[in-house]
């Protein structure tokens, strides 16, 4: 029953090779005086070493709780998740993570922004200036160390976030549709960017989207969520030769399917 | 990364002209502002030189500027006026840190909160004068009497907008605080007090106001010094000219107060987007 394992091949991998291990996960909200509500029900994910996975599916459907039970931030709940081959008790600077608003502290510098990341992480004073600068400079935002939040644009705080997520060294950089508030332009302009991060640090992402395109352009898999209870509906492999042609006919055909898994998904189709 | 020098250059050019613009303005506004005391003093001097009014009520700007030399020199105005000062800035210090570290712990602490506001919101409805007497009891006609009333004139607003400000944190920084692994303490000083700053300088500002004009009314209940004694003093022998260099001094002490409250605002809380006090 384990298709999600099947489909990423994990299971041939020893089981120390899985960045992040999620069984049988399932996660309900109760509120006072209603019907417990189910927002995820039985997922199963594996996110493998320097993997690139995009979390796709209806609004709603669960995604952002997903990563935070991922991040820690939400607790209490069935199944489990393991990180690095330990479960997951609550938040760590192993799991980086970008919010969709950059929530960059407005009364602190950038430069103050990003050495937040390293507050309570175990680098002497020069080794986190460092890193505070090559972390700067690897979103291309050299330069403006001294600037304030506010002083920034859309993408360029965005970039920060990243920045800050990146900077304690996690294994596993956790994104909540961070280019979701940007103008198309900045939109693909910063995909390409993450894309090159991605390869410069080597480590595993995950992103929620509601863009399949970029969905698509960024990932080694593709995972559709569906909704009422959320769950894992579809797990699409993303060859690199589809992803290198953005306007080819087969990323366009991949991008058929993936929508009409997300539009298919009362009727449950469990095949890829 | 040449979007990103480009945008850094913009910014540095927006920055520029909006400099120069706002310079312009503030130039036109004090020319405008002067205006009206212009006048005033001009009327002043009319009615006096033309004898309108008897000069034991408002005598001319001229003796005024002539007894403000008497008490300068050869009385202890300047005495009397570090004597005023030095109560204020006590009894603010000692108030307003106070009041920004209990609003602290009840903004963070709703427990905290229900142990004192029953006491704080009897103390705070009566006034600092009426605590002044009872006060002046015990301590007796000294500075300690009135730094300590002054204190609790700058400590209510302070705490008050200090709790509010603390209530008032975005919970996604809290959130934020949770994944960077801050310690309470870190919160605290990382989030909670920079994001409750705007709220507390506000009310700074609006204290010091409050301060200095209680330590003229408390200088004149009671005591033999400060600016507040002498205006009252000066009314009983009715030396009128001193009267009014008293009330001057008064007036453009608390301009000098209130203008550096706001510079200090102003340079605090420059993160903020557009703002202009
Ligand atoms: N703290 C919460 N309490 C109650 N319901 C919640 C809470 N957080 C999320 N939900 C509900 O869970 C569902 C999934 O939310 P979310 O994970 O934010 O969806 P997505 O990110 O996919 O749009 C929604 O129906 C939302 O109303
Ligand atoms: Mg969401």
């Amino acid at each position: 029953m384990d298709r999600t394992s099947e489909t990423a091949g994990a299971d041939a991998e020893p089981w120390e090779d899985h960045r992040l291990k999620i069984r049988g996960l399932s996660k309900r909200f109760s509120i006072p005086g209603r019907r417990p509500l189910e927002v995820i029900q039985n997922a199963n994910l594996d996110i493998a070493p320097g993997e690139f996975v995009s979390l796709v599916g209806p609004s709603g459907c669960g995604k952002s709780t997903l990563l935070r039970l991922i991040a820690g931030i939400d607790g209490d709940y069935q199944g489990r998740i393991e990180f690095e081959g330990r479960l997951i008790e609550g938040p760590g600077l192993d799991r980086g993570i970008v919010f969709q608003d950059h929530r960059l502290l407005p009364w602190l510098t950038l430069a103050k922004n990003i050495e937040l990341g390293l507050l309570n992480a175990d680098y002497s004073a020069q080794e986190q200036r460092h890193l505070v600068q090559s972390h700067i400079e690897l979103v291309g935002l050299g330069g403006f160390e001294e600037a304030w939040p506010h002083e920034l644009s859309g993408g360029m705080a965005q970039r920060g976030a990243i920045a800050r997520g990146l900077v304690s060294q996690p294994s596993l950089l956790l994104m909540d549709e961070p280019f979701g508030a940007l103008d198309a332009l900045t939109r693909v302009h910063l995909q390409g960017e993450l894309l090159s991060i991605w390869r410069a640090e080597g480590i595993s992402m995950l992103l929620v989207t509601h863009d399949v395109d970029e969905a698509i352009f960024l990932s080694n898999r593709v995972v559709v969520m569906g909704s009422n209870p959320g769950r894992i509906v579809r797990v699409f492999e993303i060859g690199s030769e589809v992803r290198a042609n953005r306007t080819g006919d087969e990323f366009n055909h991949l991008k058929q399917q993936v929508l009409e898994a997300m539009g298919e998904i009362s009727e449950s189709v469990f095949v890829v | 990364m040449d979007t990103v020098s480009q945008k850094g250059r913009q910014i540095g050019l927006a920055g520029g002209v909006e400099s120069v613009e706002s310079a312009r303005g503030l130039s036109l506004t004090w020319v405008i502002g002067t205006i009206l005391p212009l006048v005033i003093l001009a009327s002043w001097q009319l009615a006096s030189s033309r004898e309108w009014v008897d000069p034991v009520f408002l005598p001319a700007p001229s003796t005024v500027v002539t007894a403000f030399w008497t008490m300068l020199t050869q009385q202890d105005l300047i005495l009397d006026f570090l004597v005023s000062i030095n109560i204020v800035i006590q009894g603010f210090v000692y108030g307003a840190v106070a009041a920004v570290v209990l609003g602290i712990a009840a903004g963070l602490s709703k427990r905290f909160e229900q142990f004192v506001s029953p006491t704080f919101n009897t103390i705070r409805h009566i006034p600092g004068i009426a605590w002044l007497p009872l006060i002046v009891l015990w301590l007796g006609l000294g500075a300690p009497a009135k730094i300590l009333v002054i204190s609790k004139t700058v400590f209510f607003p302070v705490f008050l907008n200090t709790l509010q400000g603390v209530r008032g944190v975005d919970e996604k920084y809290i959130e934020l605080s949770r994944v960077l692994k801050m310690s309470r303490f870190q919160l605290i000083r990382k989030i909670v007090l920079p994001a409750a700053t705007p709220s507390i300088m506000v009310s700074l500002r609006y204290a010091a106001g409050l301060a200095w004009a209680l330590v003229v009314v408390a200088e004149g209940l009671s005591g033999l010094q400060g600016l507040g004694f002498l205006i009252f003093r000066a009314q009983g022998l009715l030396l009128t000219d001193q009267l009014l260099v008293c009330m001057v001094l008064i007036g453009l002490v608390g301009f000098v107060i209130d203008r550096s409250m706001y510079v200090a605002e102003r340079r605090i809380l420059r993160w903020r987007q557009g703002f202009d006090g």
